[in-house]
């Protein structure tokens, strides 16, 4: 062979040994266990709990994610207003936050302000309740459907909503009938990312709901008392459970084909 | 009143701006406003529609400050040179959509009699993205017009389109608005389109209005240099010499000119000369009405299409000459030739 390009190999190697690497990590935990356990794990009564509250606080907590953040994405797309580089900045942080420090912050705020009092009055107690397991999700799912959604609006041409409202509709009409219906592969995007994210949220919901056995037991949670348990295989079981809705969001993700 | 009264609007969006712009339209006026990239054009239209607001300045629609009034309200159509076309709906659905809003009354006999009368009549049932260019902007335009706008914005209409289906285009538009006595503003590169559609011009430059008046003014005697080379005439500087029986003589670096415009003897003057406007022969021509008869020689000919520009240099001063295609041939025009420059003295416009 002449000409080997030196750098460019060393490049795609590096590239190829994480991927490998990646890849048998994944493959191991499905190879590890015996599937017969895992098939029986599926159905005991701690996985049936958490499987239900994982779906049921992570579709709850998914759909407030998508109510926040399409008119969060749309202005921070579309309108200008004094102070928008800060509201960007506090809404994205989260995503480089550690999850624990989030949680902790939402324990505080929620435990004994004035916040957490008003919450309190109306019935909404998050510290230590299932409701807090979806505050939880909801704040660390919520930069990453944000995100997604305000790159989608970017790239709807704001004079095909221009040409509506010289036709005579308003604002708000132009934003159902052109900007959300041209939006769709981006709200499918950012729905599915942001369950699985909310699926997968551990630490912030091990600190606002607390890890308590069938009571704040999600998925995450569960992985993690029963490895402290020295119980591998209902802890490989809920990882094997979290990595197929993981897989699954990617796939869709991928199948709506939009960048972020 | 003006019908359409644009006064002192300023306005600043950063990277493009516009100064202290003042004109009037009448009801059915056809304006064309014509600049480089970066003069602010659509800016202009975007703030005329109500998407931006003016920083200073008044826009006024048939007697009502509409400066302040929201997009939606003041019946202004606008067109863009990518069409803009709603890709989820149809092409009827995206005629009929600002008349859904309207009136829902005889929808769809109104948006068939709009498609057939712009030939698109047939693709009523198509999406937009499997549609020509030419076709998708007849919708665009068809979506405008339906809901018989005040005014009508175009943006660069015809611009993304070749040129055998821009003619075709041009004149579809041209029977449509004439029909609906639609008055315009047409942002344009294209000086055709200008001649073609056009009564009045308006020359913008770096968010600045430098000329604006009939067509006939402006592309006949354009202001500034900068104007003249954009629509193509040659600018002179002279000294007026005399002006006896009408006509006006100046001098220009060796040679004289004479115009039918009044000038004041002793005044320095600037002339326009459109290039169209020159005849060119190889023998001297006796016996001829025209006044201006120049000796030059030919320095280059720039072939453009089915016409040609011949570069004339008469001493030290450079004509520009358009001249059809043919006359290269009949006349065995080749560069270095010693040629007549004939231009009729109504064609010497003191500007």
């Amino acid at each position: 062979m002449k000409n080997v390009n030196i750098f460019k190999l060393s490049c795609i190697l590096i590239s190829l040994f994480i991927t490998l690497l990646l890849l048998f990590a994944i493959v191991s935990l499905f190879l590890v266990p015996d599937l017969k356990d895992v098939w029986h794990n599926l159905f005991s009564d701690e996985m049936r709990f958490s499987l239900k509250l994982s779906i049921m606080t992570g579709l709850v907590s998914t759909a407030l994610v998508m109510i926040f953040s399409l008119p969060i994405g749309y202005t921070l797309s579309r309108f200008d207003f004094m102070g928008k580089g800060f509201v960007k900045t506090i809404i994205d942080l989260p995503v480089a936050f550690p999850e624990l420090v989030l949680g902790l912050c939402l324990l505080l705020l929620f435990g004994n302000t004035w916040v957490g009092r008003l919450f309190s009055a109306v019935g909404l107690d998050f510290v230590f309740t299932k409701k807090g397991i979806v505050i939880a999700q909801f704040f660390t799912a919520l930069p990453y459907a944000s995100r997604i959604m305000k790159s989608t609006f970017d790239y709807i041409d704001p004079r095909m909503e221009f040409v509506s409202r010289s036709l005579g509709y308003s604002q708000f009409e132009t934003f159902l009938n052109i900007s959300l219906p041209m939006a769709k592969n981006g709200i499918l995007a950012s729905t599915v990312i942001a369950f699985a994210r909310c699926i997968g949220t551990f630490g912030t919901v091990l600190i606002l709901a607390g890890g308590t056995y069938m009571r704040t037991e999600v998925l995450p949670i569960t992985l993690y008392l029963n490895i402290s348990y020295g119980n591998m295989g209902m802890a490989l079981t809920s990882g094997i459970v979290l990595m197929v809705v993981s897989f699954l969001a990617i796939y869709v993700f991928e199948k709506a084909e939009v960048g972020l | 009143m003006s019908f359409l009264r644009i006064e002192g609007l300023s306005i600043n969006l950063g990277e493009f701006h516009l100064q202290d712009i003042s004109l009037h339209l009448e009801k059915g006026d056809y304006l064309t406003v014509i600049g480089p990239t970066g003069a602010g054009k659509t800016i202009l239209l975007e703030s005329i529609i109500g998407f931006w607001s003016p920083d200073t300045g008044h826009i006024v629609l048939e007697d009502r400050d509409i400066t302040e009034e929201l997009p939606e309200r003041r019946r202004i159509g606008i067109v863009y040179q990518d069409y803009a076309l709603l890709p989820h709906f149809t092409v009827f659905k995206n005629i009929a959509y600002g008349l859904r809003k309207k009136e829902k009354n005889g929808l769809e006999a109104r948006v068939r009699d709009m498609a057939a009368s712009l030939n698109i009549d047939h693709l009523l049932h198509r999406k937009p993205a499997t549609l020509s260019g030419g076709e998708q902007q007849r919708v665009a335009l068809a979506r405008a017009l339906i809901v018989e706008p005040k005014l009508l914005l175009m943006d660069e209409p015809l611009s993304a389109l070749d040129p055998q289906t821009r003619r075709e285009t041009r004149s579809l538009l041209k029977e449509a608005i004439a029909r609906q006595g639609t008055t315009v503003i047409h942002i344009t590169h294209d000086m055709k389109d200008a001649w073609s559609l056009a009564n009045k011009v308006a020359i913008f430059r770096q968010g600045r209005l430098l000329q604006f008046g009939t067509l006939d003014e402006v592309f006949t005697r354009p202001k500034t240099e900068f104007i003249a080379d954009f629509v193509g005439a040659t600018i002179l500087v002279g000294q007026v010499v005399e002006h006896t029986d009408g006509l006006s003589t100046i001098a220009v670096d060796s040679f004289r000119l004479v115009s039918l415009d009044p000038a004041q003897p002793g005044s320095e003057v600037k002339v326009a000369i459109r290039p169209e406007d020159i005849i060119v022969t190889k023998t001297y021509p006796r016996d001829i009405s025209a006044h201006n008869i120049l000796p030059a020689r030919l320095e280059g000919i720039i072939r453009q299409g089915s016409t040609c520009v011949l570069e004339l240099g008469v001493n030290d001063t450079r004509l520009s000459v358009l001249v059809a295609n043919n006359a290269i041939e009949r006349l065995n025009l080749v560069s270095g030739d010693d040629l007549y420059a004939i231009i009729k003295s109504t064609n010497v416009r003191i500007v």
